[in-house]
């Protein structure tokens, strides 16, 4: 049987060419998708994202993206991984813009780095930064203590009722950086700006 | 808090890569060459960033200069900054659309902030890399436009602090004089930047030997140094002096290197 093809979800928002690129240099098949239907009969999705929460969340909701998604992976058990804003949006709301519902598949919120919380740190928080995983298998299988990934963004979700795996990061504070929640997963930074590190993690995906 | 990073710099002229010595160019090789007989993607995990500049002398050919950021994207997995010639917002987005990360701005910073501020508006100030060339004349530090061809009015501290007020995420600072000569940075060109600079400084021109390297980022005003001399650095150049960097504590990321054959087409 072949491997599926996985599927990125094409809205408008985000620097898909590099996301395919590293699934393409994994050897896997991919494919671009904005077609609503299209992504509900997915079986593995990939949500990336750049921009607004506000924004991006908006561009699902006009083009009935959301609807196709939350089908495809609550009632057709489809994973799915979002980076960054993607990560973002499968939470249940941010602050970013106004209080804004996201698609609700995790129950985590995001909120702004506070000055408080980043006293001195510049926001926002651009460059390498190293994870404390919960437990170094599925998503995070095989990488080193302390992996350094590429992160830049300005509003972060926080890590309260978090179940399953996942990872944090400190930046001034602690916040989730990764998290593999039964078939929902995301991360906070760019793992296909990330090297080996990254990859690794698209591959783990992609054999969840 | 941030690891330093170790940036190559790859200068690129009408489909060519170029070396540099005082801003002259010298021909090395096209795309294909440089992944054939560079192995450049294997270079490419052993850097934390790359930054790929059109300084073509002649006639640009944007179209084709969008293709080579989009190939060496294909195979590069770390933040990318492109430039070179951005006049505006369209050039700019056109080169985040094809795998690059940031922008690299040169003319736009010293002659028209205002597009610099509808780039970052649109893209985010985290997008905008301000390139500032340098080359000390008598006892002053003064700037150059267009390939170092046109010298500006204002001197180095002046653009500095006008750089202090755009919505700029790093500085790339060059050092005409030391360009391609392999007899290290400029140290000096640090001078100039203010106290509590927000951004982040990337020292560049000169390196030529690990001790350039080491010099360069035991200075706390450095977040990173670039090289972009096709020679000194090749083969498994750049990789032993980060091993080197590392082994002598320097705060660098430890990548994976040995993984990268395991990795590709591995699903």
């Amino acid at each position: 049987m072949s491997a599926p093809i996985i599927t990125i979800i094409d809205y408008g928002m985000g620097n898909t060419w590099s996301v395919m690129s590293a699934f393409k240099y994994l050897g896997a098949k991919v494919k671009l998708v904005s077609d609503p239907e299209e992504i509900s009969r997915s079986s593995v999705l990939i949500l990336p994202g750049v921009g607004s929460f506000k924004s991006g969340m908006e561009s699902l909701r006009c083009s009935n993206i959301d609807e196709s998604i939350i089908d495809a992976v609550t009632n057709k058990g489809a994973k799915i991984l979002g980076i960054c804003l993607g990560m973002q949006l499968l939470g249940s709301h941010s602050t970013e813009g106004g209080k804004t519902d996201g698609l609700g598949l995790l129950s985590n919120q995001v909120e702004r780095f506070t000055s408080i919380e980043t006293d001195g740190l510049k926001v926002p928080h651009v460059g390498f930064n190293s994870l404390h995983f919960s437990e170094k298998k599925g998503l995070f299988e095989g990488l080193p203590d302390l992996a350094d990934f590429y992160f830049t963004h300005s509003y972060r979700m926080l890590v309260d009722d978090i179940h399953g795996r996942y990872a944090t990061c400190k930046y001034g504070v602690e916040f989730l950086s990764a998290y593999e929640v039964d078939n929902i997963c995301g991360t906070q930074f760019h793992p296909e700006k990330s090297q080996t590190n990254g990859l690794v993690m698209l591959k783990n995906f992609a054999k969840l | 808090m941030h690891k330093k990073r170790i940036i190559f710099t790859l200068l690129y002229d009408d489909g060519f890569f170029m070396l540099s010595r005082n801003f002259r160019l010298q021909k090395v090789g096209d795309l294909q060459w440089l992944k054939k007989n560079y192995n450049f993607s294997h270079i490419a995990f052993s850097i934390d960033e790359l930054i790929i500049l059109d300084v073509t002398r002649g006639e640009r050919n944007e179209d084709k200069f969008y293709d080579c950021v989009k190939s060496l994207s294909e195979e590069c997995f770390i933040p990318i900054a492109a430039g070179g010639g951005i006049r505006t917002l369209e050039q700019a987005r056109k080169l985040l659309f094809f795998g690059a990360d940031k922008v690299v701005l040169n003319y736009l910073v010293i002659k028209n902030p205002d597009i610099v501020s509808e780039i970052a508006k649109e893209f985010g100030q985290q997008s905008i890399v301000a390139s500032v060339d340098v080359k000390i004349t008598g006892q002053e530090f003064t700037t150059w436009i267009d390939n170092g061809g046109v010298k500006c009015e204002q001197n180095l501290p002046k653009i500095l602090n006008n750089i202090e007020s755009l919505p700029i995420g790093e500085l790339y600072l060059n050092s005409i004089d030391r360009d391609g000569t392999g007899n290290g940075f400029q140290i000096e060109l640090l001078d100039c930047v203010p106290n509590l600079f927000p951004i982040p400084v990337i020292l560049a021109g000169g390196a030529g030997k690990y001790m350039h390297f080491s010099e360069a980022l035991k200075d706390a005003r450095v977040d990173a140094v670039a090289t972009a001399h096709l020679f000194n650095f090749i083969g498994d150049g750049l990789e032993e002096n980060r091993n080197k960097l590392i082994n002598e504590n320097f705060d660098l990321v430890k990548w994976n290197v040995n993984l990268v054959t395991n990795l590709r087409k591995c699903l």
